[in-house]
Order: C-alpha cells, then structure tokens, then sequence
C-alpha cells in the first residue's frame, strides 16, 4: 500500500473543503482523481504534497506520514503541478539540477536519464535557456522532465492532458507505463475523461469534497449500471443526481 | 474616450499621491530642504565668480537645455487589456492619445520652465542676456517640447519597421540645433524655427494619422517602461507591489556559481545565489547601496563619522535583502522538496554572511584609502566585523524564525 488517504478533514481555511475523505494507491497502480471544477481535487493534492495540514485524518506514504518525517516522506514523492511553476532566475539545466541536488540523485545517472527525456519531449537544445522564453507547453514538458528524473515511488500528477501536443502526451503516458512497471503509484487528476478510461486502473470519484464512489471501471458499471458504458456517462449521471 | 482617459488619470493622480505621500516624509523633506539651500547657495556663490563674455557659457546653456528638454515623456496610461478591448474603438482611439499629451504637457512644460528660470540669473551674467531674450528663449523651450511630445504621439501611429519619429538621435539633433541657433544668433530666431518644425510635424502627423493603425504592442510596452521607472523611483523609498524585477543571464558570473558544488545540503545556497545575482531587484539595491556608500565615505571626513556610515550602510542592505527569504514561497516546489527548513535558512544565512562582507570589504578600502589615520580604518574593519556577524548569523535567523511563527 504505497498511498493510504484516512478520513481526512482539511482546507485551506477553518472550513473544510474535504469532508472526511479517504482512498488508497497501491504500488504499481495508477489512479484517476476525477470531480468538477472545485469538487476538491487540488485541495485533495495539496494536502498529499504537504502544502496542507488535514484538520483531521492521516496521510501515510509506504507507512510514513509527513508529521513523523517530512524528509523521508517527501522523498518519495514527485510533483507536477497543473499550472507550471519554475524559477525565474534558473535556466532549464539548472532547473534539472536543482531537482538532482534536492533529491540526492547520483549526478551521473541523472544526467544520463535527463537527456534521454529532454530528447522525448524536444528540449534538449534548449538546456540554456530562461522560464520566461518557455512557451506554456515547454514549461509543462520541464516539469515532467524534472519529475521524471527522480527515482520517486509515487508521482502526483495534476491535470496532465491540457496544454500538451498529442505526441507529448503519448510520451508522457509511455513514461507513466514503465514507472508502474517499475513498481511506482501514481496519482493523477485529470478532466480528460476518455484518456483516464483508456490508462487508469482505478478511479476516485469526488464531488463536493467527499469521495462518491471508487473503483476499476467494472466496479463503476456494476455500481451504476443504468449509467452507461464509459467513464464519461457514468461521471455525468452521477453529478445529475446531485443537481436534480 | 475623452472620458475614459479622464478616468484612467484620475486613478493614475491618485496612486502617485498615495506614494508621493510615503516619499516625502518629514525627514525626507527635511533632507531636501537642506539639499536646495545648499545648492542654491552655492549657485549664487558661483554667479558672483563668473564674468560677462565667459566663452563656455552659452555651450553650459546649450546642453543643460537639451537635457531638460528630453524629460517629461509621453503618458498614454495604455494598459495591456486595451489590445482587446479597445481594438473595435481604434480610429476612436485618437480623441484618447490627444488628451494624453495634453496631461503629459502639464508635467514636462512646467520642468523647461523651471529650467529656464533657473538658468536665467546664469544667462543675464554671463551673456548679457535682456528679460525679454529669455522670455523668448523660454517659449522656444517650450514650444521644442511640444513638438517632441507630437512626435511621440506620430509615433504611436507609425507602420511597424518604418523609421520613427521620435528616435532618441532624432530628438536630441533637433533640440540641439533648435537650441545652438537661439544661443549663437537671437533668441528670436530660434523661437520661428521651433513654431515652423513644430507646424511641419503637426501638418504631417493631421494628414497621416487616419490612414495608419495603432501599434499597441510598441505603446504598450513604452507605458510598462515608464510606469516601471516610476515605480522604481519609488520602490527606493517604500515597497512598491507592482515591482517584480527583469531577470538578466549574467554568464560572467557563472564562475563564481561553480564553486557552489551540487550537494543536497547547497539547494538552496544554488538557488538563492543564483537568484539573487541575476534578479535585478535585489542584485541592484546592494550595487546601489554599496556604490552610494562608497561615494559618500570617499568624501566624508572624521574620526567617527566614517564608521558610523559604513555601519548604517551594511544594516540598511542587510535590513532590506531580509524579503529575500521568501522570495520563492509561491513556488511549490519549495515546499515539496524533501529539504529540511533548517538547511534552508543555513543556505541564506551564508549567502547574506557572503553578501554583506564583499560590501564590508568594500566599504572598507575605501574608508582606508580616504582616511590617513590607521587608527580609524582599524575602527571600522572591527565595528564591520562585529556587525557583518551579528546580522547575518544572530539576527537574520531570528528575525526569519519569528516571521514564519507569526505567519503560520
């Protein structure tokens, strides 16, 4: 059990946007956060990569939590972000290395790694260059780069899909399938519903700051079986009950 | 549109008076006053040395006057959401950048006046000059500034690629030419041909406008300039929000960043040495700071005064870099790192240790250089000392600790 998420209460004030929340990843499993615009998914991540403290509950990563240890927990974590977020005064190299020096990468193999994946995502010209002549996209590309260097045992990925060109995304959904192999959980939250069907092992539905169902996509049928077939319709008649 | 500058400017009157209002504080205006005294003292002193007929008089005349007038730039108070949505209303647009000259004369013809006036006591000794020449001289002041102004207003209009208007080499030529005429011949001379090129601008300038379009991209970029000046001007006198900085490569640097090795431990000494170099807002306030300090204590006389200015200078940088510290809370990678806080301050304590002894240092050679006596050179390396240590190891991370207690 990589991620275990146990009742948790929290926000980012006194009133809570999570309503006693809780899921799990397993290792080698990808799992897909799916919910509306302010169902809580980020509040859901933010409190995964320790921006948050829940009110209430625990998060424990590979039986640690990040009150017990903050360096050992963040350690197996790699982040990226939905709206990306660099250093203004880094270039994209240094960018690369402050993720080695952080993480505690052997330099050697990490360079080794980056480069191959700069060339996957057609940055490996531009190692010199400032955040700020990144377009939105090449941004989004240096964050899984540096994402993807480390050795992380669970990859918290928030609304990949959007901004990307289709043959990013395919790289990034090949990268993701040869991390799982390799025993790495990810989370991933995402409004491209057909894409997360096609990828996801399982699925954690939030609406409204509680989790309303969870489950492999059968499970998801058999739960609701007059729903429909896909991910999609099953999503959609489950926000209908709610707005009806 | 008319209105809708006249809106805009009131905002505008009314946020430069809330900074105006922090810029001079008593002691501010206290430090002016004696400023203006002096120099007008020590002007009038100087007009009693000066003969008629001195020969460099009217070339003194000539570039101050031609400085002066290339200040006062063109406001248009243009902001970027205006290439969408005011895109529809461009020809409308006119009517708008009109009335922004006439807000920018204000400002820039008041600043030639005063020039003039000014400059008249000098011209009358040296020159002979009667009232009514430099009354003359004043208006062709005045009416060259109009016609510079015009030509930034021409320029908003003028094709993308095409030579413009208001190039700075343009601008200084005319004025120096418009100028060395009135000085060398009359006055008067100067003044029909300052009316003549301005009527030549103004004809131009009424047949081509309607037939061009509005280059927003330039406009707006020149406002954000000088709105950024501004703000700079007042960012040394009070926090100024709408300041972020420009980031600058400085690649002769990268040397010194090597010596930084790629450790766990040196995050965020690789970080923050990095931003801090290239960043130009706070790079720029200790180059600032520490060449002001220098200055002053090349000049500066005594047996204590010295010391007690290199003292104040290294608190003032040290006080003001302290904001630093956070400068990368909303990057959330500061928070997701698996980086202890402590190894964090670690990092900034040696970088402000490292910052503050270069200025030391400086400071210092020159306190030795300017002083003859050892004994206050060796006053001052040991109050710098004491001080460089306290502030950066014993106080930076209190103070520091406090603020991330009372925040969270």
């Amino acid at each position: 059990m990589a991620l275990e998420v146990s009742h948790v209460v929290g926000g980012y004030s006194q009133i809570p946007v999570l309503k006693d929340i809780s899921f799990d990843v397993k290792d080698g499993e990808l799992v897909g956060l799916i919910g509306l615009n302010g169902a809580g998914k980020s509040t859901t991540i933010n409190h995964v990569i320790g921006l948050l403290t829940p009110h209430q509950g625990t998060i424990t990563l590979n039986g640690v939590t990040i009150q017990q240890d903050s360096q050992a927990y963040k350690q197996q974590i790699a982040y990226i972000p939905e709206t990306p977020v660099l250093y203004q005064e880094l270039t994209l190299r240094e960018h690369l290395e402050v993720t080695m020096m952080a993480y505690d990468l052997d330099h050697e193999q990490a360079w080794a790694t980056a480069h191959e994946l700069l060339k996957t995502f057609r940055l490996d010209n531009k190692l010199d260059w400032f955040p700020a002549n990144f377009s939105k996209g090449m941004k989004q590309k240096v964050m899984i780069v540096c994402a993807f260097l480390t050795q992380a045992k669970l990859f918290i990925i928030d609304e990949p899909f959007l901004g990307l060109d289709p043959l990013a995304v395919n790289d990034l959904l090949n990268l993701i399938e040869e991390r799982k192999q390799k025993g790495a959980s990810i989370l991933m939250s995402t409004h491209v519903l057909d894409t997360a069907q096609r990828y996801c092992d399982r699925f954690v539905l939030l609406h409204d700051g509680q989790v309303k169902t969870e489950g492999t996509l059968s499970e998801l049928q058999a739960a609701l079986p007059e729903a429909g077939e896909s991910l999609n319709d099953i999503y959609l008649s489950m926000t209908k009950v709610d707005r009806a | 549109m008319t209105a809708l500058f006249k809106t805009r400017l009131q905002r505008h009157l009314r946020e430069m008076a809330k900074y105006l209002r922090l810029v001079f504080n008593d002691f501010f205006v206290f430090a002016l006053l004696f400023l203006l005294g002096g120099l007008g003292y020590g002007y009038s002193n100087m007009l009693k040395t000066l003969r008629l007929g001195v020969w460099w008089a009217p070339v003194v005349v000539l570039i101050v006057l031609t400085i002066v007038a290339q200040i006062g730039r063109f406001a248009t108070l243009i902001e970027d959401a205006d290439r969408v949505f005011l895109l529809p209303k461009e020809r409308a647009m006119h009517a708008y950048l009109v009335a922004a000259r006439c807000y920018s004369q204000g400002l820039a013809q008041a600043t030639q006046l005063v020039a003039v006036f000014l400059l008249a006591p000098f011209i009358s000794v040296t020159m002979g000059w009667t009232v009514l020449s430099i009354i003359e001289l004043g208006v062709a002041q005045v009416i060259l500034k109009d016609t510079l102004l015009r030509m930034d207003l021409a320029s908003a209009y003028q094709v993308t690629g095409q030579t413009r208007m208001n190039r700075w080499e343009f601008k200084w030529v005319l004025s120096l030419v418009v100028l060395a005429v009135g000085l060398w011949t009359l006055p008067l001379v100067a003044l029909g041909l300052a009316v003549v090129v301005d009527a030549v601008v103004l004809a131009w300038f009424s047949q081509h406008w309607q037939s061009q379009q509005i280059r927003w991209r330039e406009q707006i970029k020149i406002e954000d300039n000088r709105m950024l000046g501004i703000y700079r001007f007042f960012n040394m006198f009070t926090e100024v929000p709408m300041l972020t900085g420009t980031v600058k490569r400085r690649r002769y640097l990268d040397g010194l960043f090597k010596l930084i090795k790629p450790r766990h431990d040196h995050v965020y000494l690789y970080l923050f040495s990095r931003g801090m170099a290239r960043g130009t807002e706070f790079s720029g306030l200790v180059v600032r700071l520490t060449v002001i300090g220098m200055l002053l204590l090349y000049f500066v006389r005594g047996a204590w005064l010295p010391v007690v200015l290199a003292a104040l200078f290294i608190y003032l940088i040290g006080f003001q870099l302290l904001p630093f510290f956070q400068q990368y809370d909303s990057v959330v990678f500061t928070h997701v790192y698996p980086i202890l806080p402590a190894q964090r301050m670690h990092s900034f304590v040696t970088l402000m240790t490292l910052i503050l002894s270069v200025t030391a240092l400086l400071l210092w050679i020159v306190v030795a250089i300017a002083n003859p006596h050892l004994i206050t050179a060796g006053v001052t390396l040991l109050v710098e000392v004491v001080e460089v240590w306290y502030l950066a190891r014993i106080y930076t991370p209190q103070r520091l600790t406090r603020s991330i207690e009372n925040r969270g």
